[in-house]
């Protein structure tokens, strides 16, 4: 017999003798004990295999079982699991209580295995359907986010409509290699870029000064992806967890699974929200007078004559105090039959801006089929197609005077700005643009068009008494093309010719960016006699990213026309991006009685982007959990229920961004003849994937019968071989070249306390309660100390410096005096309130989030000095001494003397993050109302960020000039103002 | 069965694909020539692609460069909506070693050093067909301009010194002082005359617009004795300048304004002129300084270079009622070295050798400038009053001034409009120098 036969006899023997094996049949229904409603998507597992079934529409589902005894483990998130011990077959009925704790989830411990949170030796925070958008909806996912789980730094970009923001898992994980974690929908990987459009700096020239970022902030993709799609969320915050993700799982990942069909009866799920948003915060004006005007600007004439005609304006009101109508509407339909089964989903949600002019508008479209070929086949198929606008407007820095913030700053309540009554607007007397004018007519318009699919293939090979063996084949696609257009026409102030403008500027940005991934994995299980458990698997992934990025930018536009062919001048430029990652997996999981669980894995990875493509790096991780409380030392009527410490230890990395290996020349021109230029950033061959060790310890732990319920981990995770643009002397022709140079560590802890602190017929309440900080430390630096993020010494910047804060801010204090640290951007703590309460059919719930300390450079006031309109300019808390007053003191004792302590400021905040009251029509009344037509009714009102407290001078502490990379937020200048949503809500189901 | 077959066979498709596709290929820049596809073998199609990189790296952060440099010499005042430092920091003489306007001249000035070196060492190792005549003129043309460049950051950074020897980035040469660096400078001008004197007739590459007259060996050897003349004048070898400017271009009956000009365009990847700015603008303004056009003598048409604003524009104490008006649109050339310049470089070298000469220099400019005859004393002293005055009004906004008073221990003669503002003696080395 030659090989290959004894090859084929062998899958045969494995792979198609146990499918022929069928056993009994066990049906059952499942309830919901507090409701006392049937409870759909419920899963049941006969334990020690992963055979399961999920409940229908109707609570029922169905099972083979080929050998008897077993038992069933039924188990549903938000529901205490419930074993069932079959001797036989017969008819399984259960009713599952509901779970304050959320401790019967599974939570993701490998590439295609989980474990059940109670057995997990991970801190893996997970946020469910209800949790990320029940309370109230939220604009982005990755917003609402913010304030859900320990452990992340979460901060909002700007307020302008569409997102923009900056998640930071555990403190900052690199410097200038990616720090924002992976997104993983449904097995796919997610592209997260943020792609500035062309034509903006063209005008603002904010990249002319003296920062390279064009500084306008664009929106991150992830904001494509509708919230009310999202089943679960979980979220790997380190390498102790994500190191199956390897040299891509470093900064974190989020892995999130959307909804699926379920068994039974087609169900129409409608709802509806309205609402407006509003600006949470206004500067304000200086209290002018006749007096005042006179002094500032000689222009006290110009005050009495427009007070007396009554055109004083408050321009900061009349740009930002517009009410943004918001709709959302999400239509969905799910059901499907015994081997098929899907959900729908179509959704719209618009939400104009706090500015005229500004709004964001999303469709998304869903179909996600699961589809059994046999018990032991199953394919899922996702599919989600989504239209994205997002009209953002004209804001943050420029060093053009053009910005409608900036203009702002240089606008005075009796300059006039509005248009006559043919549309022509005046010219501003102080500034060189006109700031309505700009918000009037300039168009920043980014439009996606974006396409993700995956499918998952899971077949059982093979299951028998003790053991199983299935294999899992993933592959997914995220496909988008995005158009930036911006146009800024000729009749705008800082457009004329006369002004020295362009004559009209129209870009047209294009991006077309595809992932595709695909993994296969094998997973064996095995179970000895005495209930060891052996959870074996391995595989090989395989992703692909590729981006292409075209910009063209004409100026001097034919009459009104603004096809960038119908100008006098273009520009070009063009980015292009290829990467192909391969990497391979294997974990073996020990679990002895649910009382100790041992995993040790180990992940590989190369790179394209890597020095030599084909070199390959290894990421380990082990982990160990034990179950004290099932060793049978406390009785089962101790207060303490459930003690678990758990240890583990990971790593994973970051590859070097791609282009990092080379050093190329740009393009320049010079009448007519093209050049070659050296670039800003020499390039390294050598270079490697940075590399992240993180150890992370903690207890789990539930007392009263997980009444209460306790988490706390400490983490210390060090990143080695940081990937950094280092500077380098400039008089070397280059400005940064990039090395692997030092080392860095965030330690932190986080505690989690959960209280079902009251539970009766009518009423409940449940809290929860959680802090957590993190502290930061360069501990290694291979090159001299060097400056990002900020506008230098005498404004305040960020500095890599060893042996201090990662995320220290640091200027001078005045005339010659030398760098000292004034601030860190990293805060003291963070600590979440929430709070749910259930009386009959009402619901309250609501999520306070307090950030205590950490710091920002805030600009926004300085410029509005330079314009003499600080709401604060007659005021004297700045100066220490109380003497001058705020707007003299911070130009002539803060930037004039050298002096950058008046500009970093503590960016401690706490607000109401969420809020939401909710009525559920009874179904009784609905039943004599609709006949049964219509179920689950609700009605209710949410806001977000009703109550915001803070000290910091200007519209809110969450904010960041330079957008969401790396190291560089909280610094502000003129940023568009965040906002308050208040909503509606009506909901049914068909 | 049917169905289970198809997935044996797709699962054995899948793991065959999936184990025989691990060999990676690819990994391509995919965004730009590499720097060593230069440096490694210059070729006939490469090197006029190299000399325009050159030439517009030249124009980097000119803006800033031109800038500081006038508000040091208190020719004109910056204001700008958006960045404060330049009625700040840059007029109060605190300056900072890690900001725009201390590393973006400096850096902009290198990155043009090193687009040169890259093109030399090509030109070192080029396998392509070139004439010797042709690789002569080419370096010649090259370290002129790499002269100019180092020039112009030396200058910033007087007493602080630079460095000269930056070919190997991994192993910079050291600082140098400023006499040190302008000696380096002299020598490049020097063997670049050599150069261009064996380059033949013509060159294997086209020059811009802005080199007019000057794109030939013969031509840019014109230019390269005026710059080396101005490096002498520094340096105080007034003989060497006046033998120098006898190869130059200097014609004291021509056109003042003949010479040698950085283009500007706004199309494609060019750039436009950056020191345009509208009349009577509000955001963004430079204004004359108020001495400019109060220390003027009557009917000198050079006042033109300023025109009399609408209203004032104020900043944080500082007063501007002119606008500078040097240049009138966003395409005009900025001068890299003019006739003017050559002619008062002529009349100072003479004040000792020949005050006569320098006193009919002298009247050449004042001349042209609707002004009569020089009618001073003609001692020393009263000739370089005179000299740097005239530099004063024909060199005006072009970056001349400060250097002047600074060569002449003159510094403490320019105007300090507020308490606190100082002239700095030269601009910090960055710190990124790690010096």
């Amino acid at each position: 017999m030659n090989y290959t036969l004894s090859l084929k006899l062998f899958l045969f023997t494995f792979i198609f003798i146990p499918l022929l094996t069928f056993g009994q049949n066990v049906t059952g229904k499942i309830m919901d004990g507090a409701s006392n409603q049937p409870l759909p998507g419920a899963n049941v597992v006969i334990k020690g295999t992963s055979t399961g079934a999920n409940t229908d529409f109707d609570g029922n589902f169905s099972i083979n079982i080929d050998n008897f005894p077993a038992t069933l483990v039924i188990s549903s998130i938000g529901f205490e699991t419930v074993e069932v011990v079959l001797t036989e077959a017969r008819e399984v009925n259960v009713s599952l209580k509901e779970s304050a704790t959320g401790l019967d989830e599974v939570v993701i411990s490998g590439f295609a295995s989980t474990v059940k949170r109670t057995n997990a030796a991970n801190s893996v925070a997970s946020v469910s359907a209800e949790g990320l958008a029940g309370t109230t909806p939220p604009q982005t996912l990755d917003g609402a986010l913010a304030g859900k789980f320990t452990g992340a730094l979460i901060t909002s970009n700007s307020g302008a409509p569409g997102g923009g923001l900056s998640v930071r898992l555990r403190g900052i994980t690199s410097i200038n290699g990616n720090s924002q974690p992976l997104y993983i929908i449904d097995g796919v990987y997610i592209d997260n870029s943020s792609i500035s459009s062309g034509g903006l700096n063209t005008v603002s020239a904010a990249a002319g000064g003296g920062s390279p970022s064009s500084q306008d902030n664009a929106t991150n993709r992830i904001a494509d992806i509708n919230p009310d799609d999202i089943e679960n969320i979980e979220i790997l915050k380190g390498a102790s967890a994500s190191a199956i993700y390897g040299s891509r799982g470093a900064a974190g990942v989020i892995i999130i699974t959307t909804k699926k069909g379920k068994r039974g009866k087609t169900r129409l799920n409608f709802s509806q929200s309205v609402g407006y948003n509003q600006v949470i915060n206004l500067q304000g004006q200086r209290n002018w007078t006749e007096e005042l005007a006179e002094s500032e600007f000689g222009e006290g004439a110009l005050y009495a004559a427009a007070a007396a005609n009554g055109t004083l304006r408050d321009y900061e009101k009349e740009v930002f105090g517009e009410k943004g109508f918001i709709s959302n509407t999400n239509l969905s339909m799910s059901g499907g039959s015994e081997k098929t089964t899907f959900y729908a989903g179509l959704s719209r949600n618009q939400e104009d801006g706090i500015v005229k002019r500004t709004g964001y508008d999303k469709t998304s479209l869903r179909l996600n089929v699961d589809h059994k070929f046999t018990d032991n086949v199953k394919l899922s198929l996702t599919t989600n197609y989504i239209n994205s606008s997002a009209d953002r407007g004209f804001f943050n820095n420029d060093n053009s005077g053009t910005t409608i913030g900036v203009a702002l700053t240089a606008t005075r309540p009796w300059d006039f700005l509005l248009p006559d009554a043919n549309g022509n607007y005046p010219d501003h007397p102080n500034n060189s643009s006109n700031p309505l004018q700009t918000r009037d007519l300039m168009t920043n318009n980014e439009t996606t068009k974006r396409f993700i699919t995956g499918g998952a293939l899971d077949i059982n090979l093979y299951r028998g008494e003790n053991s199983d063996l299935k294999f899992v084949a993933k592959a997914g696609a995220d496909h988008y093309t995005l158009t930036g257009t911006v146009i800024f026409p000729k009749e705008l102030q800082f457009m004329r010719p006369d002004q020295g403008g362009l004559n009209g500027v129209s870009a047209i940005s294009n991006t077309t960016n595809t992932n595709s991934n695909y993994s296969a994995f094998l997973v064996h299980n095995y179970k000895t006699q005495n209930d060891l458990n052996f959870t074996t698997q391995a595989g090989v992934t395989n992703e692909q990213f590729s981006q292409n990025v075209v910009r063209v930018i004409a100026s001097d536009l034919i009459a009104s026309e603004t096809n960038t062919d119908q100008a006098a001048n273009q520009t070009i430029n063009q980015f292009r991006l290829e990467q192909e990652d391969f990497g391979f997996y294997v974990q073996e999981m020990v679990n002895y009685q649910d009382k100790l669980i041992g995993t040790v894995g180990i992940r590989g990875d190369k790179s394209t982007n890597n020095g030599d493509i084909n070199e390959v790096f290894y990421y380990p991780k082990a982990s160990l959990a034990a179950n004290l409380h099932n060793f049978g030392f406390w009785g089962d009527n101790s207060t303490i229920n459930r003690f678990k410490p758990r240890i583990a230890y990971g790593e994973a990395g970051t590859f070097a961004a791609f282009g990092s290996l080379y050093t190329i020349y740009g393009s320049s021109s010079i009448d007519g003849n093209v050049g070659i230029s050296v670039p800003v950033i020499r390039g390294n061959a050598d270079i490697t994937p940075e590399r992240q060790g993180e150890l992370e310890m903690g207890i789990d732990a539930g007392f009263l019968n997980d009444r209460v319920s306790l988490e706390l981990t400490y983490y210390k995770k060090t990143v080695e071989n940081l990937l950094l643009q280092a500077n380098i002397e400039p008089s070397a022709g280059f400005g940064r070249e990039w090395v692997n140079a030092g080392t860095l560590e965030n330690r932190g802890v986080e505690i989690g306390i959960n209280v079902s602190a009251f539970e009766s017929e009518d009423f409940q309440w449940d809290s929860g309660i959680s802090w957590f900080k993190n502290t930061s430390e360069m501990t290694e630096l291979n090159v001299p100390t060097f400056n990002l993020g900020g506008f230098g010494n005498s404004l305040g910047q960020f500095q890599i410096e060893e042996g201090k804060s990662v995320t220290q801010i640091v200027g001078t204090t005045g005339p010659g005096t030398p760098v000292s640290v004034l601030g860190d951007a990293e805060p003291d703590f963070q600590m979440m309130f929430t709070n749910k309460f259930v009386y009959k059919n009402f619901a309250l719930s609501f999520l306070w989030h307090w950030k205590k300390g950490g710091d920002n450079i805030n600009l926004t006031k300085l410029l509005s000095d330079f314009g003499g309109t600080s709401a604060d300019f007659d005021g004297f808390d700045v100066d220490p001494e109380g003497l001058i007053r705020n707007g003299d003191y911070r130009i002539n004792n803060g930037l004039f003397a050298g002096n950058a302590r008046p500009f970093v400021e503590d960016a401690s905040y706490l607000r109401l993050r969420e809020i939401g009251l909710y009525y559920n029509i009874p179904s009784t009344s609905l039943d004599q109302w609709f006949k049964g037509a219509v179920s689950n009714v609700k009605v209710g009102f949410s806001g977000n960020n009703l109550i915001n407290i803070f000290d910091y001078n200007s519209y809110d502490p969450e904010v960041s000039n330079f957008g969401g990379s790396g190291l560089s937020t909280g610094v502000e200048v003129t940023p568009f103002p965040s906002s308050k949503r208040y909503m509606f809500h009506l909901s049914a189901q068909f | 069965m049917k169905i289970l077959r198809k997935f044996y066979i797709i699962i054995l498709t899948i793991s065959i694909t999936v184990f025989t596709s691990c060999e990676l290929e690819g990994g391509e820049s995919l965004n730009g020539a590499s720097t060593t596809s230069i440096s490694d073998d210059l070729s006939r199609g490469e090197l006029p692609q190299a000399i325009s990189g050159v030439l517009s790296d030249m124009r980097g952060r000119l803006n800033t460069q031109i800038d500081v440099l006038s508000i040091f010499g208190r020719e004109y005042y910056y204001f700008t909506s958006s960045d404060p430092r330049f009625e700040g920091d840059v007029v109060t003489g605190n300056l900072d070693n890690n900001t725009f306007y201390t590393t973006g001249p400096w850096g902009s000035r290198y990155a043009a050093v090193k687009d040169i070196n890259l093109t030399l060492i090509g030109l070192e190792n080029t396998t392509s067909d070139f004439s010797v005549e042709e690789i002569s003129a080419t370096r010649g043309v090259l370290n002129t301009l790499k002269a100019h460049e180092l020039l112009v950051v030396a200058n910033n950074q007087f007493a602080n010194g630079i460095r000269t020897d930056v070919a190997d980035p991994d192993n910079l040469g050291p600082f140098v002082t400023y006499t040190e660096a302008l000696n380096t400078i002299n020598d490049l001008l020097v063997s670049a005359a050599i150069d261009l004197a064996a380059g033949g007739s013509s060159f294997p590459f086209a020059l811009s617009s802005g080199y007019a007259g000057f794109d030939s060996p013969d031509g840019f050897l014109q230019f390269n004795k005026g710059l080396n003349a101005r490096v002498e004048a520094y340096r105080g070898n007034y003989a060497n300048v006046l033998t120098l400017l006898n190869g130059s271009f200097l014609d004291l009956s021509g056109d003042m304004n003949t010479g040698v000009y950085h283009t500007f365009s706004l199309s494609g990847a060019d750039l436009a002129n950056p020191l345009f700015i509208a009349l009577n603008q509000e955001a963004n303004v430079r204004v004359s300084h108020s001495s400019f056009v109060e220390d003027a003598l009557t009917d000198d048409t050079r006042v033109n270079k300023v025109v009399l604003r609408d209203s004032p524009r104020e900043a944080s104490g500082l007063v501007g009622t002119y606008d500078v008006w040097i240049y009138q649109s966003n395409v005009d050339n900025i001068p890299i070295m003019r006739n003017e310049e050559l002619i008062l470089l002529y009349a100072e070298a003479n004040i000792v050798i020949n005050p006569g000469e320098a006193e009919a220099g002298i009247n050449v400019v004042r001349n042209i400038a609707g002004l009569g005859d020089y009618d001073g004393l003609t001692t020393s002293d009263a000739l370089e009053d005179e000299i740097l005055f005239q530099r004063r009004y024909s060199l005006f906004g072009e970056g001349h001034r400060w250097i002047d008073v600074r060569r002449f221990d003159r510094i403490s003669e320019l105007p300090n409009d507020r308490a606190g503002d100082t002239v700095p003696e030269s601009v910090p080395v960055p710190a990124n120098e790690n010096q």
